[in-house]
């Protein structure tokens, strides 16, 4: 897990991060020690199944479970996020870090529409309303949305899942943050459509020059989309790495499980597909484990 | 939207059907001669041989219902035998003053119960939700009657803080022209007397509201913490707003849809529970007027209140189902089948209905 | 039935709704759950032995003793006619209560008998019957019941029939839904493949397993029926003076409320605290019997 060569200081650092939540029986750790940086204009992945803590460490980033106990440090710029008071966390949220919510359906308010929620994080900063629905029909259309300034005043429940999840990176990069994380952005969409978002994904994050940190547990988008790969099991980094270091010789056994439950272009038809789980270690992990 | 407002349309004939078809079997349930009753107790042979006529009693009962009917539909409601004043006169006469009485209700409602319902959601657990749910479950549980006469007994009568009854000081009055005193002192020009006919609403407003804020309290809490628990939320979070903007824009507004239509039905249900407020605080209105006819025998006075209230209901309700169309999009524009949510608000409201008080 | 089907029995619903261990964190029973249901237990044990524990005559008017205020002697004072109010309310309960439950009673046999016609008559009656349920939801109780009771001529009798006349739609709609779902599940189908009737069918299996829900319902309803049956009273169409029922008592002694607080206060404490105690109990019956409820979390 040692350091490897990035471009320049890193814009998110987080190191040693502990996070824990409250739970009937005593607190119950779920990030235990996480150490990981991205840089400017780097796509970093943290892969791991579900229940690994992925997560817990990407809503830490910006505070946003207000349970939760953590130590450590998660450095935006430079300042610890996790010694800011609330409102400077505030002027974090959004403007300096963006998060891209998994589920496109839950994630947007149902009675608002997409437009006066996409332009939310310029507003709530003092932009003037028609400045900020400019810059929201602009990103709207670069994102590949048809018609974006008819489609501005339409609600949620009229765009596609897709599209929804267009609007929902569009409320993340509006107000054009240094560090964009993205929880499982592609999951809940169909393959087809996962592909096209990924790669608007990446354009966007290479034209602002962004640090991108990607949670996924599908470790096969990773290998087109990020440089770097770490690898989250139990709340732990097990592996971490260039992506083609990773791909070709993975050192961690819970890595080689994790790539051998990728389907592959040439895989035998009929081949049983494992989960890493079922591979790497049968007892300690449970069923929940499995979603590919 | 279209078939929305034909569908909730549709309803609401069926139910004015509905109602009028329980009033005419009110009138034929009588015990007696339903023509004495007309007529009224002290009436001649002539008198209810006539009202016998007029009332069509000899013939059969579909017919009956038929000419019922017709006659409910241009508004003849049959004439009391205490004022011996066409029905539908004498309410149309008491009607404002109750709508006065709850649209006050109404207010003291929201203004008590929206700020409760989302503190208490907001802050579970705390010390804020439980004095919340303490009033809710104390709100339920009093009878209104009571607390009217427990209130002025305390306030007015111990306290003197509010005045006992009536809606104006004795010897001040003000020209009748919507009939609901503060707006009619308002038209009048006379400050003094409009703070009279305040003082004079604030008991029998707040006596009437107090039940239906506990149960816009507890719906608001618990669809307000479903609210704030749902995704949208955390990424309003995300983008940068500031708590009170994720609780009133996000929060309230979305846990509003299903609140909106529970406070609309409230309307109808406030004229009805009048009826146990207004003659505490000797105000005149539809439901101390059905009250007095109860008391007098007086069975087509009170047949016609039943009628005019449940008539007013209706009509409530219906707009409230338009008024959801503002609230809701997802009635508005649906162009896409919801996964679910959609329907969740209307189930939710359609089952709230079945809570009645 | 001799058969090895494990289909359950008759009492199913009410023994799941007495045994069931609550499963989430909010199931087990508080210190409040307990006290409600005591408070509860104690007002049904009041409506079937309260006559008997009023230390005076209910009816005995001693002019003499007019509204005297709570002390010694009266606990809770006297009221116009001198009688003693500890004991009207205490005889007042069994009339309230037994009123109450006789809405919830009939309203619950009327409501279950069409809830069940409708989920299993077929589509048209199925229609006709919700249609009717709908119109009488969209009407309001208190005002249609004091319509129903005046024309019938005031009495409590009038005022509980009134009452359940405008209850039970809301019951007859729980019915239908809970109907429909046990009809579709699995031990029904079961049955039905081993020949058992379509009468039995319904009677034995799948109606008792629609029950608890209901049950626990009923017992919510409790204090919103006494909080009407009672203010029917009041407004002079349910039980007639010189009756000591709550509400009756209130209304009688409208005139004395604001000079003699006491004469008001003790019969309303009575309706208001077996209401919250009702109340209480249901919720706790909720979440102990289905903490999934669709109707959960209010």
């Amino acid at each position: 897990m040692s350091g490897h060569p990035t471009q320049g200081t890193p814009l998110l650092r987080i190191q040693d991060l502990c996070v824990s939540y409250p739970t009937p029986d005593g607190l119950k750790e779920v990030v235990r020690g996480v150490d990981l940086s991205v840089s400017r204009g780097e796509r970093v992945a943290l892969v791991g199944e579900s229940g690994s803590g992925k997560s817990v460490t990407a809503r830490s980033v910006l505070r946003l479970d207000s349970e939760a106990r953590t130590s450590g440090r998660v450095l935006i710029d430079g300042q610890d996020v996790l010694e800011m008071n609330s409102k400077e966390v505030r002027r974090v949220r959004g403007a300096r870090a963006g998060l891209v919510f998994q589920d496109p359906l839950a994630s947007l308010n149902p009675v608002k529409t997409v437009g006066w929620q996409i332009t939310q994080p310029l507003r709530i900063r003092g932009m003037g309303r028609r400045e900020a629905r400019r810059r929201a029909v602009d990103l709207l259309g670069r994102l590949g949305v048809a018609d974006p300034a008819r489609r501005f005043d339409d609600y949620p429940h009229q765009f596609s899942g897709g599209m929804r999840q267009r609007v929902v990176i569009a409320i993340a990069v509006i107000a054009e943050p240094q560090v964009l994380i993205a929880d499982e952005p592609t999951t809940a969409l169909d393959v087809q459509v996962q592909a096209q978002v990924l790669e608007l994904l990446g354009e966007l994050a290479q034209e602002k020059d962004m640090a991108v940190l990607l949670i996924t547990h599908d470790l096969g988008i990773v290998a087109g989309f990020a440089q770097r790969v770490a690898v989250m099991r139990d709340g732990k980094l097990v592996e971490e790495g260039d992506v083609d270091r990773v791909y070709a010789s993975p050192r961690h056994p819970y890595t080689r499980a994790l790539l051998d439950a990728v389907p592959r272009i040439g895989d035998q038809p009929g081949r049983r597909l494992g989960t890493a789980a079922a591979t790497a270690d049968p007892v300690s992990v449970s069923p929940e484990g499995e979603e590919l | 939207m279209l078939s929305f407002i034909a569908q909730r349309l549709g309803m609401m004939i069926l139910v004015l059907a509905g109602l009028i078809t329980v009033t005419f079997l009110m009138t034929q349930v009588l015990p007696g001669d339903p023509a004495r009753a007309a007529a009224g107790r002290n009436a001649t042979v002539e008198q209810v041989d006539a009202a016998r006529e007029r009332l069509g009693l000899d013939q059969p009962v579909h017919e009956q219902y038929v000419s019922y009917v017709s006659r409910v539909a241009q508004g003849d409601l049959g004439t009391s035998v205490f004022t011996q004043r066409p029905v539908i006169e004498d309410i149309a006469q008491v009607l404002p003053s109750s709508v006065e009485l709850v649209l006050a209700a109404m207010l003291i409602n929201v203004a008590v119960a929206l700020p409760l319902g989302v503190v208490s959601a907001y802050r579970r657990g705390k010390g804020a939700d439980l004095s919340a749910r303490l009033v809710a479950l104390l709100g339920a549980a009093v009878p209104v009657f009571w607390l009217g006469l427990i209130l002025q007994a305390f306030l007015s009568a111990r306290w003197g803080l509010f005045p006992l009854t009536g809606h104006l000081g004795f010897g001040s009055s003000v020209p009748t022209v919507t009939g609901m005193t503060t707006v009619d002192a308002l038209l009048a020009g006379d400050p003094s007397t409009f703070g009279e006919a305040i003082s004079h609403l604030v008991l029998p407003a707040i006596t009437l509201a107090a039940a239906y804020i506990a149960v816009v309290t507890r719906t608001l809490r618990s669809t307000m913490i479903g609210a704030l628990d749902a995704d949208y939320i955390t990424l309003a979070r995300a983008t940068g707003a500031s708590e009170w903007r994720v609780v009133i824009s996000h929060g309230l507004r979305n846990a509003l849809v299903p609140t909106s239509t529970i406070l609309g039905m409230q309307l109808g249900w406030m004229l009805g529970s009048t009826v146990l407020v207004e003659s505490i605080f000797g105000r005149v209105g539809v439901g101390a007027y059905s009250v007095t006819a109860v008391l007098q025998n007086d069975l087509y006075a009170v047949i016609g209140a039943v009628l005019v209230i449940g008539v007013v209901f209706i009509l409530a309700n219906f707009v409230v189902d338009l008024l959801q169309l503002w609230l809701n999009p997802r009635l508005r524009k649906g162009k896409r089948r919801e996964r679910a949510g959609a329907d969740e608000s209307a189930a939710e409201a359609s089952d709230l209905a079945g809570e009645r008080t | 039935m001799s058969t090895t089907t494990p289909v359950p029995t008759r009492s199913a619903g009410l023994r799941n709704l007495l045994t069931r261990k609550g499963g989430n964190k909010q199931g087990h029973t508080t210190f409040v759950d307990r006290a409600a249901l005591g408070v509860a237990g104690l007002m049904v044990l009041l409506a079937l032995v309260g006559p008997y524990l009023a230390p005076m005559d209910p009816y005995a008017v001693d002019l003499a003793k007019s509204l005297t205020p709570p002390g010694s002697e009266h606990w809770m004072g006297t009221d116009a006619n001198g009688r003693d109010i500890l004991s009207r309310v205490l005889a007042g309960g069994r009339t309230t209560i037994l009123a109450t439950v006789a809405v919830i009673a009939v309203a619950t046999v009327i409501g279950t008998l069409i809830g069940t016609a409708a989920a299993l008559g077929g589509r048209i009656v199925d229609e006709i019957l919700m249609r009717i349920c709908d119109v009488g939801l969209s009407l309001p109780a208190i005002v249609v019941a004091l319509g129903l009771a005046a024309a019938m001529g005031p009495s409590l009798q009038s005022a509980v029939i009134a009452l359940a006349a405008t209850w039970w739609p809301g019951y007859a709609r729980l019915v239908r839904t809970l109907v429909r779902e046990t009809r579709d599940a699995e031990f029904v189908e079961s049955a039905r493949v081993l020949g058992v009737s379509r009468t039995r069918l319904v009677l034995r299996h799948v109606l008792p397993n629609s029950l608890s829900a209901l049950y626990v319902q009923t017992t919510l309803d409790v204090s919103a029926v006494m909080l009407v049956i009672s203010g029917l009273s009041f407004v002079g169409v349910g039980a007639q003076v010189p009756a000591s029922e709550w509400g009756a008592m209130i209304a009688a002694s409208r005139d004395t409320a604001i000079t003699a607080w006491w004469t008001v206060l003790f019969p309303g404490l009575a309706i208001a605290l077996t209401a919250i105690a009702f109340n209480l109990v249901g919720d706790w019956l909720r979440v102990r019997t289905d903490p999934t409820l669709r109707t959960g979390g209010r």
